[in-house]
């Protein structure tokens, strides 16, 4: 099911179309600033299929989020939903990056169509890139990898643990890669925000440690006493894919 | 940028402006040394150079001026047009969500109920802007009648109070001793509801407000609509009466709002033969809106 996140700070707005996307089949998730949308975001913790995005939102404007999601390295296709229907605002919505615009008050059918139309595109762009991956690499090994009775399988989003699966989101996912290519060194909160979030300000190097603690809970037997995912105190993380034996 | 772009023509032009000055004076000065007999070329010259300053000071004058309110014009466009837009935009999303889906009773009714306060929000803004325009034509004169100043407020505040569904306690009203005033009833109610409106909206969610007449000096009765809401920095106390502002910076896109509501305030005091002011001890520490309105013979 694919997940919208609606940005829109009008809540009666924000409710009608929570209501009608739902009937549509969507989970629909809501944020009433642009600060609240960049955090949900960025985060990773939920992955967004498509963004609907209002321009006049209290603090963080339609047009800077925008633009600073992109910068950020997220590509979810948006659509700008705003009243500023003037061309110049049209073609600053797209320069910021949007995939789509339109303007209020809309068509709900529309609205709806475009919305597909973006999924459409998404899911297309996902199916060929697998398909062109399947002609040049065929057979390509699975993105999978494996150590003592658990294994991740990128490709898949999901982690197996003896018999059980667990899915993962796709920031979990990329955290745990960059920790496994860099298996045995120890690696610092920064290089991660940077390499994997495409983050290069000062931002709060502990929402890592959050997903450190997700993690935990997946691949260690004992998550207070990791033996995979061990903490470099005042530097980071060293993923060890093969634990000494405990004494 | 487009700002930016304002602000550097405005810093230019007075740049300009004091460089002529200097440069005549400079002039007048090395001439006045060199031939300082001549009473009559004397006098001429200082008529003809108080004139030639008056002339470059006002033009500058009016040109930052005009270029302030362009400035204004652009940001009155964008919240006007979002004030009318929005509203419609969410009855006619609701209006094709109960055409084109099956919705239970208790939803339907939730949606008349939201459609029905959009429009309103719709009226209000629309009735504004109107309102503004009839200000403005000198032409329309109020339509003075004698009114009782308490009857109006104590309507106003049950008028808000159901609006945006205030416990009594949170908006008290002292009445002072009744009073009677020759005014336009239409204007009289719009001004009073416009200070109780930015009251309530300037509140943020902890509405405490504080209405309030006495009479001044026999001659005026002045209402006082207080509240301990955002505050009004110093620098902004006059200003906010102007039409189409609205103070810069956060609040402002916080708080919906299209700039016309003090506006309208004081020019239905000043039709009145009254006069508006607010009073505040700074941003976050409330703020206190007065409107004086002269007491009938």
């Amino acid at each position: 099911m694919s997940l919208i996140l609606i940005v829109e700070d009008e809540k009666h707005l924000a409710e009608g179309l929570r209501f009608n996307l739902e009937a549509e089949g969507y989970q629909v998730q809501l944020a009433e600033t642009g600060e609240a949308a960049l955090e949900l975001l960025v985060s990773g913790e939920q992955t967004f299929d498509v963004v609907i995005l209002d321009v006049m939102l209290p603090g963080k404007d339609g047009f800077t989020v925008m633009s600073e999601l992109r910068q950020a390295g997220n590509f979810v296709p948006t659509l700008m939903l705003t009243a500023r229907g003037r061309s110049e605002d049209v073609l600053k919505g797209f320069s910021a990056g949007a995939d789509d615009y339109l303007t209020k008050p809309f068509d709900l059918s529309i609205l709806i169509a475009r919305i597909r139309g973006l999924l459409r595109r998404h899911e297309w762009l996902r199916t060929s890139l697998n398909h062109e991956n399947a002609v040049s690499t065929s057979p390509k090994p699975r993105d999978t990898f494996t150590f003592g009775d658990k294994s991740v399988q990128f490709d898949l989003l999901q982690l197996r643990v003896r018999e059980q699966t667990f899915p993962l989101t796709l920031m979990e996912a990329n955290v745990l890669r960059y920790l496994i290519e860099h298996e045995g060194t120890p690696v610092s909160r920064k290089s991660m925000l940077e390499q994997v979030w495409g983050l290069h300000e000062d931002t709060d190097t502990r929402a890592i440690d959050n997903f450190i603690v997700r993690l935990r809970r997946y691949i260690e037997d004992d998550p207070t006493r990791p033996r995979h995912l061990l903490t470099v105190r005042g530097l980071g993380y060293r993923f060890v894919a093969i634990p000494a034996k405990k004494d | 940028m487009v700002v930016a772009g304002r602000r550097k023509s405005i810093a230019f032009f007075i740049a300009l402006g004091a460089g002529l000055i200097s440069v005549i004076l400079l002039l007048y000065i090395g001439g006045v040394l060199f031939d300082w007999r001549s009473g009559i070329l004397l006098f001429l010259g200082i008529l003809l150079l108080t004139m030639i300053i008056s002339g470059v000071v006002l033009n500058t004058a009016f040109l930052v001026r005009e270029i302030r309110r362009n400035e204004q014009h652009d940001a009155f466009i964008n919240a006007v047009t979002h004030e009318l837009k929005t509203p419609v935009a969410a009855i006619r999303l609701y209006l094709e969500t109960l055409q084109t889906r099956a919705v239970d009773e208790p939803k339907r009714k939730e949606f008349y109920g939201i459609m029905l306060q959009e429009s309103d929000r719709l009226l209000t803004t629309i009735e504004q802007v109107l309102r503004t325009g009839r200000m403005g034509a000198a032409s329309r004169k109020p339509n003075l009648l004698p009114i009782d100043l308490s009857g109006v407020v104590g309507e106003c505040l049950a008028r808000a109070r159901i609006l945006h569904d205030i416990r009594p306690e949170s908006l008290e009203y002292h009445p002072g001793p009744p009073v009677t005033i020759l005014g336009d009833l239409d204007e009289v109610r719009a001004a009073i509801l416009n200070l109780i409106e930015n009251a309530v909206k300037y509140s943020g969610s902890d509405v405490k407000i504080t209405v309030e007449t006495a009479s001044v000096d026999g001659k005026y009765v002045s209402l006082r609509v207080r509240d301990e809401g955002a505050g009004i920095p110093r620098t902004e106390l006059k200003r906010i009466f102007k039409r189409f502002y609205r103070v810069p910076g956060s609040l402002a896109a916080r708080v919906k709002g299209i700039g016309l509501g003090l506006f309208i305030v004081r020019s239905v005091a000043k039709r009145h033969g009254g006069r508006a002011w607010a009073e505040s001890e700074g941003l976050g520490r409330g703020s206190t809106f007065v409107l004086q309105l002269p007491i009938a013979k």
